[in-house]
C-alpha cells in the first residue's frame, strides 16, 4: 500500500537554522498521525512541507507516492485546519465552509448544500448565517474543520488544533476528532506540543527535537519504551536514571527510564535504593511522592489508599527489573 | 459641584474659533449672489442669480472643470493601483530596503509642494517631455499615492497571513485570493483613500502650476480670474462647486474609515 505521506530525507533550512534536518517518515493511509515536540522542534515546518507553504531544501515529500516538489498549495489534495482557524471574517459561516468549492467553480446551490452537510457533520447545523465573529472559540474551530473537509482532502492537516480551547472543550474535541477521523477514513496529521493529546488521539506519534525525529511509534511504545532521555523527559512521568544509579541498583550501566507508577515504597533499609521523601502531591487517583536519593530525585506514583510517608521520612525504593527500560542513547 | 457642561467662556471661545475658520467660506458663497461685478463690496448691494447662468455659458470654465476632473480621476486610478501594490509589498513581503521604501513613499506629502513642483518641472525639461495633461497627472500622482498607500497599508497589516494561506490551501489561486479575500477586507480603505486622493488632486495648485503647460485646471483658472476685474462673481460660483466636489468625497472617506476599528482576521 502507498503511504499517504512520505518524507524522504527531507531538510528545510532557513539560512543557518536547520528547522527540519534529514527527516524520513511514512504516514500510512487512514491513520491518525501526531507530530509531537516542543516549540521550534520543526514539527510545524514539517506540516507546512506537506501543505506546500514550505519547500524542502533537500529531499522529497511524497503525497500518495507522487513527488509534490513543485506543486503549489492550491493544487495539493490536502487541506489544513489552521492554528488560529483563519476564518474569513467578511463571509458568513456557510460561505466560509463553501469557499473551497466556490474557487473550484461549483455552482451556488450545490456548494451551499455541501456546506450545510459539513456543518451538520460538525454539529453546527443552525449556524450557517452567522459571521465568524459571532461564534465561540470551539464553534470557530468546528467551522475551520468543516471548511477543510468540504474539499474531501486525502490528508487533513491540523496545526495545534486544540491549542486555543479551554481544558474541558479540548477533551470533548479530542474524542470528536478521533471519531470523525474513524468515520471519514481520511488520514489526519496533527501537530501538537501536548504529549497527552498526542498519546490519546494518535495511532502513531513522531517525537521531534531540534529538527530531527527522535522516535516514531505507537503511543504505547513512546510511553513505555522511550528511545532517548529527551523522549522520556518530554513525554513525562518517567524517571530517567543515570548510568551511576543503574549501577547502584544493580541494573548494569547505561541510561534507563522507569515509570513512576512502577516504583514502590518499602521500609528503610530494604529495596533497591534509599532516600528521603522530598515532597508529596495528591493527584486524585494516585499520589506522587518525590524521593531524594542523593544524586537524583525519583518520582513514585502510589495508588489512592496507600499510606503516604511524611516529607523528611527515610524510605526504601524498589521496582521490578522488567520495569526498567534501557534507552538506546543518552 | 462638578458639571459635565463646559463653562460659558469655553463655549464662546470654541464657537468663535469655528466661526473664524468657516465664516470666510460663507462670505465666498455670499459673493456669488452679488450684483456688483468689479469689486467685492460688503454689504452686498443687491442679490441676483444671474452669475449661475453666466458661469454655465462660459466655455473656459467648462474646459478647466473638465481638465480638473480628468486629472483627478486618472491620478486617483493610478494611485489606487500603485499605492495598493506598494502597500501589499511593504506589509506582506520582506525584502532589502523595505523600510526605506515605506519612508520614501510618504515623503512627497511631507515635502513642500513647491519643491515637488520644481523638481518635476526640471525633470520633465531634462527628459524633454512636453507639458500636457499627462505631466499634471504625474505631478498629482506623487501625493495621491501616499494617501492610498497610507490607508491600504494599515488595513493590509491587519489581514492575517494565515487567512491568505487558508485561501490558497482551499484551492484558490493568487487572483482568486485577491478577489475574494484581500479586496473585501481592504475595499473600504481603498475607497476612502481614493476619495481623499481625488479631493486632493482636484484643488491642487502649487504642483500644478509647475507641471501644467498652457492648460488650466479649475483652481489655476480661479487664481487667474481673480486678478481680472471682469465678472468676478463667476469665480465665486465656481468656488462653491469646488467646495462641494472636494467636501463630499472627504466626508465620505471619513465615514468609511470611522468604522474601521474592527480587525480583519484577528478573530480569537
Amino acid at each position: 500500500m502507498t503511504d499517504a505521506v512520505a518524507f524522504d530525507h527531507v531538510s528545510r533550512h532557513f539560512g543557518s537554522i536547520r528547522a527540519v534536518d534529514d527527516v524520513s517518515i511514512s504516514i500510512a493511509e487512514g491513520s491518525f498521525f501526531a507530530m509531537l515536540g516542543p516549540s521550534g522542534s520543526g514539527k510545524t515546518t514539517c506540516l507546512r512541507l506537506i501543505s506546500g507553504f514550505e519547500r524542502p531544501t533537500s529531499g522529497r515529500v511524497l503525497i500518495f507516492g507522487e513527488d509534490s516538489g513543485a506543486v503549489p498549495p492550491n493544487r495539493r489534495p490536502v487541506n489544513t485546519v489552521f492554528q488560529d482557524y483563519a476564518l474569513f471574517p467578511h463571509l458568513d459561516v456557510r460561505d466560509n465552509v463553501a469557499y473551497g468549492l466556490m474557487v473550484r467553480g461549483e455552482e451556488k446551490a450545490r456548494r451551499h448544500a455541501a456546506a450545510e452537510e459539513m456543518l451538520s457533520l460538525v454539529k453546527l447545523d443552525a449556524f450557517g448565517d452567522r459571521k465568524p465573529g459571532q461564534l465561540s472559540g470551539g464553534q470557530r474551530q468546528r467551522v475551520a474543520l468543516a471548511r477543510a473537509l468540504v474539499n474531501r482532502p486525502k490528508v487533513l492537516l491540523l496545526d495545534e488544533p486544540l491549542g486555543a480551547l479551554d481544558l474541558k472543550l479540548r477533551e470533548a474535541m479530542q474524542d470528536e476528532l478521533k471519531a470523525l477521523q474513524r468515520s471519514l477514513g481520511i488520514t489526519f496529521v496533527f501537530v501538537t506540543h501536548d504529549q497527552g493529546e498526542a498519546l490519546s488521539m494518535a495511532d502513531r506519534v513522531a517525537v521531534f527535537n531540534e529538527g530531527r525525529i527522535v522516535q516514531v511509534g505507537t503511543p504505547e511504545e513512546i510511553y513505555q519504551r522511550p528511545r532517548t532521555r529527551f523522549v522520556a523527559d518530554f513525554v513525562g512521568s518517567a524517571n530517567v536514571l543515570s548510568p551511576d544509579i543503574c549501577v547502584r541498583a544493580g541494573a548494569g550501566s547505561g541510561w534507563a527510564s522507569l515509570r513512576a507508577e512502577a516504583v514502590r515504597l518499602v521500609p528503610p533499609g530494604e529495596g533497591v535504593v534509599q532516600g528521603t521523601v522530598a515532597s508529596r502531591r495528591y493527584l486524585g487517583a494516585v499520589s506522587r511522592v518525590h524521593v531524594d536519593i542523593g544524586d537524583a530525585v525519583i518520582a513514585a506514583d502510589l495508588a489512592a489508599g496507600t499510606p503516604l510517608p511524611e516529607p523528611g521520612a527515610t524510605v526504601g525504593l524498589t521496582w521490578d527489573a522488567t520495569a526498567l527500560h534501557r534507552m538506546e542513547e543518552a | 459641584m462638578h458639571s459635565d457642561r463646559a463653562p460659558l467662556g469655553l463655549k464662546i471661545a470654541a464657537f468663535a474659533g469655528l466661526a473664524f475658520l468657516h465664516l470666510p467660506i460663507l462670505l465666498i458663497f455670499a459673493y456669488a449672489f452679488t450684483t456688483e461685478e468689479r469689486t467685492y463690496q460688503w454689504p452686498l448691494p443687491g442679490l441676483t442669480l444671474k452669475w449661475f447662468a453666466v458661469t454655465w455659458n462660459r466655455p473656459d470654465v467648462w474646459q478647466a472643470l473638465g481638465l480638473s476632473v480628468r486629472v483627478a480621476a486618472i491620478s486617483t486610478i493610478l494611485a489606487l493601483i500603485l499605492g495598493t501594490l506598494c502597500a501589499a509589498a511593504v506589509s506582506r513581503a520582506r525584502f532589502f530596503g523595505r523600510e526605506a521604501v515605506s519612508l520614501l513613499v510618504i515623503l512627497p506629502i511631507a515635502l513642500p509642494g513647491i519643491i515637488t513642483g520644481i523638481a518635476l518641472r526640471s525633470a520633465f525639461n531634462i527628459a524633454d517631455i512636453p507639458f500636457s495633461t499627462l505631466t499634471i497627472v504625474l505631478g498629482h500622482a506623487t501625493f495621491c499615492i501616499v494617501v492610498v498607500y497610507n490607508n491600504a497599508v494599515a488595513r493590509f497589516r491587519r489581514l492575517s497571513r494565515s487567512m491568505l494561506e487558508a485561501s490558497a490551501d482551499l484551492g484558490a489561486n493568487g487572483f482568486q485570493t485577491f478577489r475574494h479575500i484581500v479586496l473585501p477586507n481592504i475595499g473600504t480603505s481603498l475607497l476612502a483613500g481614493g476619495m481623499l486622493a481625488f479631493a486632493l488632486s482636484f484643488d491642487e495648485v502649487i504642483v500644478t502650476t509647475f507641471t501644467a503647460g498652457q492648460q488650466q485646471t479649475l483652481p489655476i483658472w480661479m487664481l487667474e480670474e481673480l486678478v481680472r476685474p471682469r465678472q468676478r462673481p463667476v469665480t465665486n460660483v465656481v468656488a462653491m462647486v469646488v467646495v462641494l466636489v472636494t467636501f463630499l468625497p472627504i466626508l465620505g472617506a471619513y465615514y468609511l474609515t470611522r468604522g474601521g476599528s474592527e480587525t480583519a482576521g484577528g478573530g480569537k
